[in-house]
């Protein structure tokens, strides 16, 4: 289990997360949405280990990480796939598979990559392609197996429906449903797109302006009327 | 037109030792998008140990093989202790940086090696090869020369091509965050990469050092050639480097003997004023122009 205590960020004078608390379960998926602004991106960026937070700490299975640097982090088996630019263009789809966990053995990544192709069966067929001829819920599927080789206690997803068609985001959005369920673990999942990510998580926390508002079981919130007026825009 | 020919072949020497240069370059580039103004500096610091060593010994090998470790430290000592507090202050910093150490090097080998040519002793045969009767613009030494360069570059394509360092080097010069994400040791893989651009740059120092002479700014003129060798090619380009430093030595020596050798820097300046016009982004390059 991810579980977070009170952790606050600071960015010169903006406070951008201020004790957020929350617990990350595993073989679920918990999503935390919230406007532009509310922090969502500084909660992934500093549980990955690139924000240095202010206070508070998270700790995986009781496994203090914050503290340490990202590099270490995606060692102590949780793995950001961070918002927007989260592949290497330059390089192949192999190559940015093979760059996730590099530090495992050869026999254990060889076996992660064929359980990602198996996943993603279109990574497979371009796997000799530069990752920038790839379509953009190709490349997502190309991040999430790079997060994957890492193997991964707990998977950090940073806004993946971001520029992509609906039908895709339920594709990418049901399977990472199914692979916290099937392998066990702990999936954080941002969102702007509240709806589309409470139908696949279990619990959700709101954010605004830094601060939990809300938190709950996904069908709690989707039908809390008043909440999704005042923050959530719909 | 045999002329020409003989030009043009007695180019590909100083065109390798120039690829190598430009290599050295775009390896610092690649890593920390810094142009390291200083390489030329190591090598010349690197090639008066290298001198050191050979005295002592008297034997070339393990002169070169010295070089080789010096490079690799000294790449490293220019990265730690420089680069990396400047870095955190800005790009253009660094740069600016790097022209202070090129400085300091030369200031520090001036006081340990004195500031006069010294002669670095011949390995092999200098004197033009005589094939099928006729006397060649090239000697072995400058097949050794290319020799070297070529097993460099194969070597150096293997290495990103193949390893898992070269790997995490390409991811980490392309997207870092992404790099660490994934658990590069990025700051490792940055100050590995110098320690290579120092190698590399060692090696062309001590490669070209018994054809001229070395001094402390012997080398500057190697920088000229070099920097617009890389950045014809591309700066980013590992291929770019190699075909334009090698380009680059044929159409200078072509210059140099159509008219006189002191105008092989002007021609240098005009290859890359031409390039700034026509084609900023390189010939091997895929970046986009970037004004500043």
């Amino acid at each position: 289990m991810l579980s977070i205590t009170d952790l606050s960020v600071r960015y010169g004078p903006v406070q951008a997360l201020s004790h957020v608390s929350l617990d990350v379960p595993r073989g679920e998926v918990t999503a935390v949405i919230g406007a532009n602004g509310a922090g969502k991106s500084t909660l992934m960026r500093t549980l990955a280990g690139l924000v240095k937070p202010e206070s508070g700490s998270a700790s995986l299975d009781g496994n203090v990480l914050t503290g340490h640097r990202a590099e270490d982090v995606v060692r102590m088996g949780v793995a950001l796939v961070p918002e927007g630019r989260s592949t290497v263009p330059e390089l192949t789809v192999d190559e940015n598979l093979r760059l996730g966990g590099l530090w495992r053995s050869k026999t254990e990544r060889a076996a992660t990559h064929a359980e990602v192709f198996d996943m993603f069966p279109v990574l497979g067929e371009r796997r000799k392609m530069r990752a920038d001829t790839l379509s953009g819920g190709e490349r997502q599927q190309l991040a999430i197996g790079r997060a994957l080789m890492c193997d991964p206690q707990c998977l950090l997803l940073d806004e993946p429906s971001l520029g992509l068609a609906p039908l895709i985001v339920t594709q990418i959005l049901e399977l990472v449903k199914r692979l916290a369920a099937e392998v066990n673990i702990a999936v954080l999942l941002v969102e702007q797109n509240a709806v589309t990510a409470l139908r696949v998580a279990h619990t959700g926390v709101v954010l605004n302006l830094g601060q939990v508002v809300m938190s709950g079981t996904a069908s709690d919130i989707a039908s809390h009327e008043e909440l999704r007026h005042a923050y959530l825009g719909y | 037109m045999t002329q020409l020919l003989d030009y043009v072949l007695g180019g590909i020497g100083s065109g390798a030792i120039i690829a190598l240069m430009a290599l050295a370059l775009v390896l610092t580039w690649r890593a920390t998008r810094v142009v390291n103004f200083a390489q030329v500096g190591q090598a010349m610091f690197t090639t008066f140990i290298a001198l050191s060593i050979q005295t002592l010994t008297g034997n070339w090998f393990v002169a070169l093989i010295g070089a080789i470790i010096a490079g690799a430290i000294l790449g490293v000592i220019v990265q730690y202790l420089v680069l990396r507090p400047v870095k955190r202050m800005d790009t253009s910093g660094a740069i600016i940086a790097t022209f202070g150490v090129l400085i300091a090097l030369q200031a520090a080998a001036g006081m340990i090696w004195g500031g006069d040519s010294q002669a670095f002793p011949q390995p092999f045969g200098n004197t033009a090869l005589t094939v099928f009767g006729r006397e060649w613009p090239l000697s072995a030494y400058d097949l050794v020369v290319i020799g070297f360069a070529a097993v460099m570059v194969v070597a150096l394509t293997l290495l990103f091509t193949r390893t898992s360092l070269g790997l995490a080097m390409r991811a980490t010069a392309f997207n870092p965050e992404v790099a660490r994400l994934s658990g590069v040791r990025v700051g490792r893989t940055l100050t590995i990469g110098w320690a290579l651009a120092g190698v590399v740059g060692g090696v062309a120092g001590v490669l070209v050092a018994p054809t001229s002479a070395i001094s402390p700014n012997s080398f500057d003129i190697l920088l000229v050639f070099a920097f617009t060798a890389a950045v014809i090619g591309g700066l980013d380009s590992l291929i770019g480097a190699v075909a334009l430093g090698i380009g680059t030595g044929l159409v200078l020596s072509v210059v140099s003997g159509y008219s006189d050798s002191s105008n092989a820097p002007v021609a240098a300046l005009v290859l890359l004023a031409l390039n700034l016009a026509i084609k900023p982004e390189g010939i091997f390059g895929h970046n986009k122009a970037r004004s500043v």
